[in-house]
């Protein structure tokens, strides 16, 4: 699984503990993001990372470094850097949404590995707005499991996506490429040399 | 039945046109006349002159150019009502129409690409025809089962209601072999149909060819186009008709 693009990515991790900050980074391994980290322990360091790290887009920020009014901490963030999107980790969903992405106390394994794939993967997308038939990196990755004949099941279990998203997305790229079968979808992959033909499974 | 059968008279062809202007109208019917064994040089005759000369049932004739020409027109039931055997007749033409003549057209071109076709385009356009292969291999495997199973089945039955020759042999296979089990299996030849136009038309690199490949492209329209038709006539008039056959021979059997 190559993200090419994503491993120059900048990451803030803003968390007190280290243990927390570590826990951040095993999930970014697991959805395959290799990322220039900055760490930070305090609401202050958090500031002066997204304030001094040039070209830094992604912020992972645990409750326990902001003020308790949430919402006011996550506007000052976003103030000092405009082009930030953050991933806040806390117990209560505060009321600015579209500020940031929450993970909450009863989100399962599953759901914040899900959350931790769209904060990172969507910005991708929306960087590809302008040619709207090109696929994400994402849709990549499942339409060449799809082309090398694994089934959504084992897809899902590849990229540590649920079998629900799996199909969404190939329902995304078949809309996009106009094209409905396994085998037309194959030969689209060895098209575009995303897949070797010798790979595809029998 | 066929006697008493009433055309609709508001449709564009009726017994009455001429057949020239039929063709004048939609040329796209050609093949289809051409399925019914009609030669051109029809001078002034009407429809219903010209399958009298070929011994053709004009209401069926009608019935089928005039839901090919106009997709909104189905007449299921009018349909319903001509022998199996006409049904199965023309279905099987139609067959022999793709494999004799579409098929190998399409391949003619294909082929005629991959000689003109550029080195860096090559690796496309032998993706395009293993695919183009593939979906030939299923298309034949497809008809032949019908042609060789499917069809004979509907004849036996509707010989086996004229001669009310009701064996315990004849129930056995309705219940064993139905034509329902048939239309679930019926699976949709059109997929990979459209996936090769697409592949052509968003995916395909610029191509020295032009020509060809337009030629190519329309030929798979008119396909698609000519099998969505054809299915729909198998799933919507034969299915239902052999259906119902099926259940007067088993109620027959069962009185008897």
């Amino acid at each position: 699984m190559k993200q090419s693009e994503l491993y120059k990515t900048k990451v803030c991790i803003a968390d007190k503990h280290f243990i927390h900050r570590l826990g951040v980074k095993t999930i970014l391994s697991v959805i395959g993001i290799e990322p220039d980290l900055y760490e930070a322990d305090t609401f202050i360091s958090t500031m002066s990372c997204l304030k001094d790290v040039e070209g830094i887009k992604f912020a992972v920020v645990a409750q326990d470094i902001l003020d308790p009014d949430m919402n006011e901490s996550i506007l000052k963030l976003k103030a000092i850097n405009q082009d930030i999107k953050l991933l806040v980790v806390c117990d209560d969903c505060c009321k600015c949404q579209t500020n940031a992405l929450f993970i909450l106390e009863e989100d399962t394994r599953q759901q914040v590995l899900e959350k931790f794939q769209s904060f990172f993967y969507d910005d991708n997308e929306e960087n590809t707005e302008s040619n709207s038939d090109l696929l994400s990196e994402r849709e990549v990755d499942v339409l060449k499991a799809v082309a090398l004949g694994y089934s959504n099941k084992e897809i899902a279990e590849k990229l540590f996506i649920s079998i629900n998203t799996v199909i969404s997305h190939r329902k995304n790229i078949t809309e996009k490429l106009g094209i409905k079968t396994i085998a037309g979808l194959t030969v689209y992959a060895v098209m575009n040399d995303l897949i070797k033909p010798e790979n595809v499974k029998g | 039945m066929i006697q008493e059968y009433k055309m609709n008279n508001n449709l564009p062809f009726t017994p009455k046109t001429k057949m020239a202007d039929v063709i004048h109208l939609d040329y796209r019917l050609i093949p289809i006349i051409g399925r019914f064994g009609i030669d051109f040089g029809f001078s002034n005759k009407t429809v219903k002159e010209v399958c009298d000369d070929y011994k053709i049932n004009v209401c069926f004739f009608l019935e089928i150019i005039n839901s090919y020409h106009n997709h909104e027109y189905f007449p299921h039931a009018e349909l319903q009502n001509f022998k199996a055997s006409l049904i199965v007749d023309y279905l099987s033409n139609t067959h022999a129409y793709y494999l004799n003549v579409k098929v190998p057209e399409i391949e003619g071109y294909i082929a005629q690409i991959k000689k003109e076709v550029s080195i860096e385009n090559l690796k496309n356009i032998e993706l395009l025809s293993n695919f183009f292969s593939e979906y030939k291999a299923e298309l034949v495997n497809h008809l032949n089962r019908e042609d060789t199973l499917v069809f004979p089945y509907i004849s036996f039955l509707e010989e086996t209601l004229k001669h009310r020759n009701f064996t315990a042999n004849v129930v056995h296979k309705i219940k064993e072999e139905s034509i329902e089990h048939y239309a679930r299996h019926h699976e949709n030849m059109e997929l990979k149909l459209s996936d090769l136009k697409n592949l052509i038309i968003r995916h395909l690199p610029p191509i020295v060819c032009k020509e060809i490949c337009q030629k190519l492209l329309t030929e798979l329209f008119r396909l698609e186009a000519d099998l969505e038709d054809h299915s729909r006539i198998e799933d919507k008039v034969l299915v239902p008709k052999v259906m119902l056959l099926e259940q007067q021979i088993l109620e027959a059997s069962e009185t008897e």
